[in-house]
């Protein structure tokens, strides 16, 4: 027993050894940057390692592949247009909705609803199931994460060592790394807001509250490595007005709040989540919903005017989707949002699947998966524009507005303007689908055009 | 990604007329090959080896559009017997979404030629007009995915919709009063005001906006 002690204590000396020397680069290179809000540009550099090195890898999948001539899965690109599985129904509401506006409780024929079967028609002579998947031309590059490759069997010894590597740095180096980063902030955040909510109010509460918030947010934004991109930062949202944004996934309000001070709307959860929102809006005012207020939308609608109409307060950020969307479309918006009468300053997030995906979706991981996933990938790339701001015009209604700036999201982000309910996400579209749509359309006209005569 | 490739000159004379990108003429090249059998024309028949067009109830006036010579910008009328991969762009170039970068004038250009293809769909013998018939044609077609409807219904619901078209177009029209058809300017009119861009694009998948991320 007494042999070990020597070697013990060696090891506990490498140990406190790396975790010093792990705290003083945390606290060099990321944490003090960010409470000043300056970068080193290490991410950048960082990314710009990674991508060559992603650009080897692919070619040795492609060379690997093409000894055996076999073709090669492409997983980025599903065919080469964005098909969506859009319910007749739907899409022919909407179509006429945006269009002459007329009652959607009596449906009938119109000449709008040939779009949607002349664009179906169109997209299949395009590209259809059998195009879609196999591709001998060009592979997307691949990232190292074995969860976006399909193509195993053509990884060479090399690339496997290679990718033992990524995983090693990536679980036993980025990780920790990540995770007491985002303890920090979070614990900062959390005494932070609690200390600055004893001050008086005014105005060195509110500077002292802004700047402990985008410091937090910032150090949350290093724990996930993520690499922003801001675009037209001129039009930031102001006070007093709406910041609407395309959502995709719970890393959205740490990419925004990073770079501006909003005041978040919400539903109180409990747990840590609970804490953090109960602290935060200590400091300054946030508006936090109990569960049983949150289904009563003219107290919601209330709450959200007064909030708007306080110039003194901060522009409130909200994600009108109402869920997660993959980042190839910007589903219909709640109007909610649109009937409060304030400035919208829209925002457009788009994401770059190569350094890791994240869309969250949330009928396949729970949260702390996804948090996972998400701090064990490269990094997080992403470009925000922010988009000049809109006001209702007189002859609109909220609807009609909710879709002009949801146009504007899709077009910026070069995403794809759908007009279905997130909603639909959930639910698996079959083959036989397609066949009943005709029956469906037909009884959808016929039915009510009988309805309408007899009565 | 992969491999750098010189545009020949052609490719970008097509993709400057069709305003498709030479990634996107690249894939769609491909599937125009796959679809003529590597010949370099296609023909009606050629659209019978798309499983899922079987199911569109209009499929056979999309067929007819593509050798449509009127939408193929040709000066002639009339239809052609088969189609190159330039008339092959030129159809689909009517899907194309629209671009941040375009002003006023061309954003309402592009908006009449969609619906200029729109109405020749509608106006299947070509004398500029949708008359009661061709309406009835289409709604017909649409609804003919259903085997219990009697073409009654259908005639009926066509008859209902054309009168709607009129009253937009034409106002209060006496009793004895004919409404010949709608011609192309009506057509315009019905839809002024109404954002029909959005609705009537086929969108490709693209990496463009990721390079702006770095």
């Amino acid at each position: 027993m007494f042999l070990l002690l020597p070697f013990d204590s060696l090891v506990v000396n490498l140990l406190g050894i790396s975790i010093t020397v792990l705290f003083t680069l945390l606290l060099v290179f990321i944490i003090v940057p960010a409470i000043f809000g300056v970068s080193f540009g290490i991410r950048k550099v960082y990314m710009k390692t990674l991508l060559k090195i992603f650009q080897w890898a692919t070619l040795r999948i492609e060379r690997g592949a093409k000894e055996k001539n076999h073709p090669l899965y492409k997983p980025y690109v599903n065919g080469i247009i964005a098909k969506e599985p859009t319910s007749l129904e739907e899409e022919i509401k909407e179509i006429r909705r945006s269009g002459s506006g007329k009652a959607l409780d009596t449906p009938e024929f119109e000449l709008s609803d040939i779009f949607y079967f002349c664009r179906k028609g169109i997209e299949t002579i395009m590209d259809d199931e059998v195009t879609k998947r196999f591709s001998a031309e060009e592979l997307e590059s691949w990232n190292l994460l074995s969860r976006t490759n399909y193509n195993f069997q053509y990884i060479s010894l090399r690339l496997t060592v290679l990718w033992g590597l990524g995983v090693l740095i990536r679980y036993c180096f980025l990780l920790p790394l990540r995770i007491a980063l985002a303890f920090t902030g979070i614990s900062l955040l959390v005494t932070g807001t609690t200390v600055v909510g004893y001050l008086p109010n005014g105005r060195c509460k509110e500077f002292l509250s802004k700047h402990v918030h985008l410091m937090c947010y910032r150090i949350c934004v290093r724990a996930l490595t993520a690499i922003i991109t801001y675009h037209d930062r001129e039009n930031r949202p102001r006070n007093g007005g709406i910041c609407v944004a395309n959502h995709t996934s719970p890393i959205d309000v740490i990419i925004l709040a990073s770079d501006g001070y909003y005041a978040m709307v919400g539903q109180i959860h409990g747990g840590l989540m609970g804490v953090i929102q109960r602290a935060m809006v200590k400091a300054c005012p946030h508006v936090w919903f109990e569960r049983s207020e949150v289904k009563d939308r003219h107290l919601v609608a209330k709450r959200l005017t007064e909030h708007v109409q306080d110039k003194s307060k901060l522009p409130i950020l909200i994600f009108p989707e109402g869920t997660c969307i993959n980042n190839t479309s910007v589903m219909m918006f709640k109007k909610g949002s649109f009937e409060i009468g304030a400035t919208v300053y829209p925002v457009a997030i788009k994401y770059d699947p190569q350094f890791g995906d994240a869309f969250w979706n949330s009928s396949k991981y729970g949260m702390v998966t996804y948090l996972l996933r998400m701090m064990t990938s490269w990094a997080i790339v992403c470009s925000v524009w922010y988009l000049p701001p809109m006001t209702r015009q007189p002859k609109e209604d909220a609807v009609q507005f909710a879709n002009r700036v949801k146009s504007a999201i899709a077009r910026q982000g070069g995403l794809v303007d759908l007009l279905w309910d997130g909603g639909l996400k959930r639910e698996k579209v079959k083959d036989t689908f397609k066949e009943e749509q005709q029956k469906l359309y037909s009884k959808m006209i016929v039915g009510n055009h009988e309805d309408r005569s007899r009565s | 990604m992969g491999s750098a490739h010189s545009v020949p000159a052609e490719m970008r004379e097509l993709a400057d007329r069709t305003g498709f990108t030479s990634e996107q003429i690249e894939h769609l090249h491909r599937r125009f090959k796959q679809l003529s059998q590597d010949q370099l024309t296609i023909r009606k028949e050629n659209f019978d080896s798309i499983p899922d067009l079987e199911f569109n109830p209009i499929r056979g006036k999309i067929v007819h559009a593509f050798f449509d010579k009127r939408n193929l910008r040709q000066e002639s009328d009339g239809l052609a017997d088969e189609i190159n991969f330039e008339d092959f762009l030129t159809i689909m170039s009517y899907f194309r979404p629209i671009e941040m970068n375009m002003d006023e004038e061309q954003l309402d250009r592009f908006r009449k030629e969609k619906l200029k293809f729109l109405f020749h769909m509608y106006d299947s013998d070509h004398d500029g007009k949708i008359t009661l018939q061709e309406y009835r044609n289409v709604v017909e077609e649409l609804l003919s995915g259903n085997p219990h409807l009697e073409k009654e219904s259908a005639r009926s619901i066509a008859d209902g919709a054309m009168m709607e078209a009129a009253s937009i177009c034409v106002g209060q029209m006496g009793p004895d009063q004919v409404y010949e058809g709608i011609t192309f300017e009506d057509f315009l009119k019905m839809w002024q005001g109404i954002d029909i861009e959005t609705k009537m694009h086929v969108r490709f998948l693209n990496m463009e906006t990721i390079a702006h991320c770095y």
